[in-house]
């Protein structure tokens, strides 16, 4: 067959590469145009363009709730609307970074204050929020006055606290503790005696989510804590010269090496992460013993553990403390809170609606009822009526307590630091659970991101 | 026909091997999928739980998910088919031309075989954006075909080279023009290379989490791998609706590809000496 | 054109190229999609790696600071020295296992139909299910050796150095051979059953057969093949991210999470850019690399003396 009749010539072959290329890139722009416009499905919704916008987590049940915060705040005020946009964890935190970086960020910046929200009042990215303050004390002093902590940079406010509290707790299962005959420790030292007791037993002491690395965190903020009091820590978030070499900070983190030695964790525990809900499952399946977890796994267990908690078989205390140590032993660590900046530059109208929206929107009676009814405990004072006539009294009762009247209570490191700190720190704690690195390296590596 | 005579057993055994080890994987996601959450630590893993039930899928549908997995279609099938058109005349160009833009041309593609996604991902935010393309599935679409471009004209262009030179000088003796050469000639006999990158491509976007992530916001675009979110909180995922949705995402697939497979693997086969 | 009388040559002299700017257009669009959505951002991120950001403020040219702290970084050739395993060794399993597996089913049986179906499926996984259903798997107390009760299997798998990188090893291959194996099976089904015949004529058992004519008539795929998995293996992320974190400690950090490490959760946004460089520089290079083994430009068909 002739080729030259057949083939094709200049205009149709124009016309083939145009259809070609066209046709798929057409049918994307029309499926993506049909879908752009703003959106009533289940996690997204809000009023027009030029409205506030606000991106939180997604995970029921707290998203709900923060979702009928914004409804009901639309629904009130009419021309000042918030556009709400959910987001998983990990995704939100490469997703706000990237938006601010490009200077396209939400109007109202969620976060969990600390080293991050410093990041971003050093770039001028958020609002100073102390004058507004200043000019509603009422906001201000119906909160717990340990959530503002991580709210403040160099004095001066960024960040309205909001949600609510969540400390660390040292969890045990009541039931194993009756098998063995044994009690709950009350200091270092009765710790240490109960680990061989365990094993003897098959029962891990401690179960831990060591993957995710901040789990085996909390164990070195306590024991800093214990044994030299918040001052060690502080040292180094002030940017002191070597200030991990402190003896106290070697001292603990060569107990943290011992319990590790002795067998204190359940084996394995480097391959468990805390996400996957296995470190709580150890626990409630009765596989360990104690655990020192969140107050967040609470309502967790409730719902996955079967009748572990319903029936009392959950015990909780705070972490003990470590004999001959400076710390107060009513100190605690955790969330004090999660936070809601404002972005600098979004327009004067989207601040004054998100203004609003904090002054009425957060933690209304509505809010906190519905926070005390999934088992967490709000941030507000003066709750403890509502608490004690709750399903889950005795537990958040103890929470409210622990949190308000603890001697100091710290910000998570990892959120406390920078983000550059941070990455190192947890790298270095993988490491040292590893048994990897010692102690005085650890604290050499440590030494060297001080103030970065 | 190979080996006909005997039967294979050290082959069979190999192979039957590795189907337990596939799967075995596979049967613990659909297992799981039919547990709910409660009783996902207290059963044995391995073994499907006694009250199993389609809860999860249920909760899965209800979550928006028919619209991901259209989402996800769009743009897995809008990037293959551009990438495999403008990477085939890429790969003919550089084959069959000679000069220095088409030299240029090729070891600039080669430069982009190993860019790392995180990297250039904040550049990429920002051009689209300026485009106004932000939080559309072409946002998806247009890096997706420039990341693909690089490999895939190597692959093809090595398959090109492959092509009897001869079969080119007969084509040109009749007068036909390289565009219909490209066309009629190298096209149907490159199938085995297009048929690789296409498969290769397309499953690299359907699984793609970085540029959707980054590029769109709203549920409305977000696509498949953006939908496992949904049972992702804070300090948890659970299992089991996950599974549930994955199941749910890999079925439509896997019906496609066992009705397919005949074209699939027949593409993969081309003979120079017809 | 009009046929030729015989005898009379009135071909042009016999070149690859004769319309240079002809053939050279085709390249264009291409490149321009790929220059716009790649090189451009490419070129930023080269310019970023001369700064510091933190990804929120101000950007601040610092020469080769970046450079300087990464390749001076002690951990630097670890990671290199992680990526390059991982690279080889998932290369080393995954090519033999597709190699066989492709082969298997290019051949007759009955239940090939099934096998080929099933073997498949693991491509189509997304990563994050992956990493999620292996995680679970291999939990050293919930997971799959303690619910079959064999205690080898319930090992620390994600907790040991070795294993961990052991087990994303595995689980690359995992997903990917059967993509190999279909790309083999096609090339096989291709080789001509005559050199077969011949073969067994002349006495060979399946081995020779095998090494002396299924290898080399599937060089070429092999190259390919290799090529994909090679360059794929570079900038490898997703599933390392989601199952081990890099850990434990950083015994399966590699290359492309080391940068993302650095850059989104460090917020060191220059040194992350020199990263992104070397592993481009890294990919060219070896994409050169497997030009030059795979045999540049063949003269003559694989099929000659078929």
């Amino acid at each position: 067959m002739d080729l030259k009749t057949a083939g094709f010539n200049t205009t149709s072959r124009r016309t083939f590469l145009t259809a070609a290329l066209g046709a798929p890139v057409l049918a994307a722009l029309v499926a993506a145009c049909g879908g752009s416009g703003p959106s009533r499905s289940a996690n997204s919704g809000g009023g027009a363009p030029g409205s506030a916008s606000y991106w939180f987590l997604t995970s029921q049940p707290q998203e709900g709730i923060r979702t009928d915060a914004v409804e009901r705040f639309n629904a009130a005020n009419p021309d000042q609307q918030i556009a709400f946009t959910t987001f998983q964890n990990d995704a939100y935190k490469t997703k706000i970074k990237t938006a601010i970086g490009a200077g396209e960020a939400p109007t109202i910046i969620y976060g969990w204050g600390g080293g991050t929200l410093r990041s971003y009042v050093d770039a001028g990215q958020v609002d100073d929020l102390t004058p507004w303050f200043d000019e509603n004390p009422a906001v201000k002093d119906r909160l717990f006055p340990s959530a503002f902590g991580p709210a403040t940079v160099d004095g001066r406010i960024y960040a309205m606290p909001a949600e609510t509290v969540q400390p660390i707790i040292l969890y045990y299962n009541k039931q194993v503790f009756d098998d063995v005959g044994v009690e709950p420790p009350q200091s270092w030292g009765d710790i240490l005696d109960l680990v061989p007791k365990f094993n003897a037993k098959g029962i891990a002491p401690f179960s831990l989510g060591g993957q995710s690395r901040w789990t085996e965190m909390m164990w070195l903020e306590f024991l800093f804590d214990r044994v030299g009091g918040p001052e060690v820590f502080a040292a180094a978030y002030n940017g002191e010269e070597n200030a991990w070499s402190n003896p106290a900070a070697i001292d603990a983190l060569t107990k943290v090496q011992d319990l590790v030695k002795a067998d204190g964790f359940v084996k394995g525990f480097s391959s468990i992460t805390a996400d996957s809900n296995a470190d709580q499952a150890l626990l409630y399946t009765g596989k360990a013993a104690m655990m020192l977890h969140g107050s967040w796994t609470y309502a967790a267990m409730s719902t996955d553990g079967g009748d572990f908690v319903s029936t009392g078989k959950l015990g909780y205390t705070n972490f003990p403390a470590v004999e001959g140590g400076k710390g107060d032993p009513t100190n605690t660590f955790g969330n004090p809170a999660m936070y809601l900046s404002l972005y600098s530059k979004a327009t004067d109208e989207q601040k004054d609606t998100a203004k609003k929206f904090f002054a009425t929107g957060i933690l209304s009676d509505d809010q906190i009822k519905q926070w005390i009814d999934i088992g967490t405990v709000p941030i507000v004072q003066g709750t403890q009526d509502m608490l004690s006539s709750s399903k889950d009294a005795d537990f958040l009762q103890f929470v409210y307590q622990l949190s308000t009247t603890a001697g100091n209570f710290g910000q998570s490191w990892d959120q406390a630091l920078s983000p550059t700190g941070a990455e190192t720190l947890l790298d270095n704690i993988a490491r040292l659970f590893q048994l990897s690195i010692s102690p005085q390296q650890f604290a050499e590596n440590m030494n060297q991101v001080i103030g970065k | 026909m190979r080996g006909g005579e005997r039967p294979n057993w050290l082959g069979a055994l190999i192979a039957f091997l590795w189907l337990a080890v596939v799967v075995v994987p596979i049967y613990w996601i659909v297992i799981t999928s039919l547990k709910s959450q409660s009783t996902y630590f207290a059963t044995n893993p391995m073994l499907p739980s006694p009250d199993s039930n389609f809860d999860q899928y249920k909760f899965v549908v209800e979550s928006d998910f028919p619209r991901y997995f259209l989402n996800s279609v769009v743009v897995s099938v809008g990037t293959v088919v551009p990438t495999v058109l403008l990477a085939f005349m890429a790969a003919y160009a550089i084959v069959r031309g000679n000069g220095r833009f088409l030299r240029w041309a090729n070891t600039l593609f080669l430069s982009g075989l190993a860019i790392p996604l995180q990297a250039v991902v904040i550049p990429v935010y920002l051009i689209i954006i300026r485009l106004q393309l932000y939080d559309t599935l072409l946002a998806i679409i247009l890096p997706s075909i420039a990341f693909a471009i690089p490999l895939s004209v190597l692959v093809l262009a090595n398959f090109i080279r492959d092509v009897p030179k001869e079969l080119f000088e007969s084509m040109r003796m009749d007068g036909a023009s390289e565009w219909a050469t490209m066309w009629q000639l190298a096209f149907p006999l490159t199938r085995p290379a297009l048929v690789t990158v296409s498969v290769y491509n397309g499953l690299t976007v359907w699984n793609g989490f970085l540029l959707p992530l980054i590029l769109t916001q709203s549920p409305a675009q977000r696509t498949l791998p953006l939908a496992l979110w949904t049972f992702q909180g804070q300090y948890s995922v659970n299992v089991p609706a996950v599974m549930a949705s994955v199941v749910l995402s890999t079925l439509p697939v896997v019906v496609l590809y066992a009705l397919g497979r005949r074209q699939l693997v027949s593409g993969l086969t081309a003979g120079f000496s017809k | 054109m009009t046929a030729a009388p015989p005898g009379v040559r009135l071909r042009r002299p016999a070149s690859r190229s004769v319309h240079d700017n002809r053939v050279a257009f085709l390249a264009v669009p291409a490149l321009f999609v790929f220059v716009a959505f790649a090189v451009v951002p490419l070129l930023g991120v080269f310019l970023l790696s001369f700064t510091q950001w933190d990804g929120i403020g101000p950007i601040v040219p610092n020469g080769l600071d970046s450079w300087r702290s990464v390749l001076t970084d002690p951990a630097l050739p670890h990671t290199v020295w992680v990526t390059f395993l991982l690279m080889v060794v998932s290369w080393a399993i995954q090519t033999p296992a597709s190699l066989l597996i492709g082969a298997f089913l290019a051949g007759r049986h009955r239940y090939r139909e099934w096998l080929a179906v099933l073997y498949f499926i693991p491509l189509l996984l997304s990563t994050a299910a992956i990493a999620i259903t292996y995680k679970a798997l291999l939990d050293p107390n919930f997971g799959l050796g303690v619910g079959m009760g064999i205690p080898l299997l319930s090992q620390d798998w994600l907790g040991r150095d070795a294993l961990a990188l052991g087990v994303v090893i595995f689980i690359v291959s995992w997903q990917f051979v059967p993509f190999h194996s279909l790309i083999y099976q096609g090339a096989i089904q291709q080789i001509p059953r005559s050199l077969y015949e011949a073969a067994q004529l002349d006495g060979a058992g399946r081995c020779r057969k095998f090494f002396a004519i299924t290898l080399p008539q599937v060089r070429y795929t092999i190259v390919t093949s290799s090529t994909l998995m090679v360059i794929g293996s570079l900038t490898f992320f997703d599933l390392v991210f989601v199952l081990t974190g890099g850990g434990p400690g950083d015994a399966t950090r590699v290359l492309a999470l080391d940068m993302y490490r650095r850059g989104f959760q460090a917020n060191l946004m220059g040194p992350a850019s020199v990263i992104a460089v070397i592993l481009v520089l890294i990919g060219l290079l070896l994409a050169l690399l497997l030009r030059r083994l795979g045999g540049g430009t063949p003269s003559h068909s694989q099929l000659d003396g078929a």
